[in-house]
């Protein structure tokens, strides 16, 4: 049984500028009080998320859309533990997979197998599965000889095509991703969406960032719509894509 | 327009009311789970050895040649400009050279530990203390293939080792990666944080190699010299690593000097990782 449990959650995104990342001019700044490079030296906030709530439990399929820059991936990363919020409580029971960003995670240097094995270990997973595992990612990435090589070789398809392959083999209690559906060539695409119709039964819960309605339509049953770090609805997909669709009339041709 | 709000850089090193500014149980929970997770860690150090040999067929023995080729030079030029025996000198300057490079490489990369693993770190929540362990496995690997050049000079000149020696060889390096695991993450926090760290710490490095008795003994410098030179932290370490390889045992100065040293380090990383750890993602 998973759980995700956001309350009031509030985000400040620190955006730092050169002068705020060195140590020498944080230090000549200390000394001199601020009097030279005066406006340079402080630290902007950018609000990404303000209040939200949001309770899911197991069976729960979740769409989150909105313009870019509205917090999708910023919520997807507190949903992952990896961005701690200012204010607000976040409560997550399950075993987490995410696919955030198709080139985190993955070790340029390293052939498609070892980071198979790797990525496979930083999920905890154990060693027989591992192994296990391999095969099914090879089969399904369709990669072949190519496993062998360093991920750096690779072209920007085929590392996709290993990191959604990664990211999806693993079963987990929550699955998280972003923006990763309907990646690659045309068969693959098709593939993985039957991967994810799959995951989407195997899985507790997913939530996933999308500009695709049609995408959104087929795989979730709620939907959450962010602008500008602030939930504008949430509730059953149809609904809520009404009225993005409403909002905005242009966006939802794709 | 998202609502931006201004601070200044002070701002971020006070403490302010929000909930998680302080949590020591959650700096305590990424160290243990940390050290639980030593699958993931010696796998990753492994992989990085591994890497190294993959990109030339010499891996890691091309610091272990540089090194050989330093100790075998320098030791036959230096032991003559400071008349030193050379039965004296090379087991002692090989043994120092080696203990050095353990010392500087961690200090070196820990400053971009968590740069260096922003794809993990932005993307799952494993604990931070997770990639310092990363980096001691593989200069430990690195620190066993320098350990070969010194053998020929240490089977050459009968230097053999005790019982006690190795008991304190075994301690010496357990204490001296427990000072590496705290000064690490503390040296990674501010790495991420701080982008000029590498370049700064890099040129004070070179320079404590210097002041630090490695190339040169401590017993050439004047007594008042000597009991100052105590309060070195490098010379300190390298002698809780050197003195075992040479046979002999630390002492009761270096010993009580690393614990404190462990102890200090191991709770300001609490503190530290307590106060920022909820940062790190931002930074990296």
């Amino acid at each position: 049984m998973s759980t995700i449990h956001l309350s009031r959650v509030t985000l400040d995104f620190p955006i730092y500028g050169a002068n705020t990342r060195s140590l020498k001019k944080s230090l000549v700044s200390l000394v001199t009080g601020g009097a030279i490079q005066q406006q340079s030296n402080s630290i902007t906030f950018v609000r990404a998320l303000e209040n939200v709530c949001l309770e899911l439990s197991s069976g729960d399929t979740l769409a989150l859309i909105g313009h870019n820059g509205a917090g999708k991936s910023t919520l997807l990363r507190v949903l992952a533990k990896v961005y701690t919020p200012a204010i607000g409580r976040v409560q997550i029971k399950g075993r987490i997979s995410s696919l955030l960003d198709l080139n985190l995670g993955i070790d340029g240097e390293s052939t498609g197998y070892e980071n198979i094995v790797l990525s496979g270990l930083l999920r905890g997973m154990p060693r027989k599965d591992i192994e296990a595992n391999k095969k099914t990612i090879a089969e399904f990435s369709e990669l072949g000889d190519y496993l062998a090589m360093p991920v750096r070789t690779y072209s920007s398809g085929m590392q996709l095509r290993l990191a959604f392959s990664i990211a999806t083999s693993f079963s987990p209690e929550i699955l998280l991703l972003d923006e990763v559906m309907g990646v690659g060539d045309s068969s693959f695409m098709e593939k993985s969406k039957q991967r994810m119709t799959q995951l989407v039964a195997e899985s507790d819960i997913v939530v996933f960032s999308s500009h695709s309605t049609d995408l959104v339509r087929k795989f979730c049953k709620k939907a959450l719509w962010l602008e500008k770090g602030h939930v504008k609805a949430f509730g059953l997909v149809d609904d809520v894509l009404k009225a993005y669709d409403a909002a905005n009339p242009t966006a939802s041709t794709v | 327009m998202p609502i931006i709000i201004t601070e200044v850089i002070l701002a971020d090193i006070t403490p302010s009311p929000s909930p998680q500014t302080f949590q020591v149980n959650v700096a305590i929970m990424d160290l243990y789970q940390g050290l639980m997770s030593w699958r993931i860690w010696w796998s990753l150090g492994w992989q990085d050895i591994r890497l190294r040999y993959r990109r030339s067929q010499l891996g890691p023995f091309w610091i272990t040649l540089s090194t050989a080729i330093m100790i075998y030079s320098m030791g036959f030029l230096y032991a003559k400009l400071f008349k030193i025996d050379l039965s004296t000198y090379y087991p002692y300057l090989a043994t120092g050279l080696i203990t050095w490079t353990f010392i500087s490489s961690i200090i070196l990369e820990a400053n971009e530990a968590f740069v260096e693993n922003a794809g993990f770190i932005r993307q799952t929540c494993l604990p931070f203390s997770i990639y310092i362990l990363r980096l001691l496995t593989r200069n430990f690997i690195v620190l066993l293939h320098n350990i070969l050049p010194v053998l020929p000079i240490l089977i050459y000149y009968k230097i053999t080792p005790t019982a006690d020696s190795v008991f304190y060889l075994i301690f010496g390096l357990i204490l001296f990666l427990s000072i590496g695991y705290s000064f690490g993450l503390l040296l990674a926090i501010l790495g991420s944080r701080f982008r000029d760290m590498k370049p700064i710490v890099a040129s004070l490095v070179q320079i404590c190699f210097l002041i630090t008795p490695i190339l040169w003994q401590h017993s050439m410098l004047s007594p008042k010299l000597q009991a100052l030179m105590n309060f070195n932290p490098f010379y300190q370490l390298i002698q809780l690593l050197r003195a075992p390889l040479l046979g002999q045992i630390p002492s009761t100065n270096t010993l009580t000097y690393c614990i404190i040293l462990a102890l200090m380090g191991l709770s300001l990383m609490v503190i530290v990782l307590a106060r920022c750890r909820h940062r790190i993602a931002f930074w990296v």
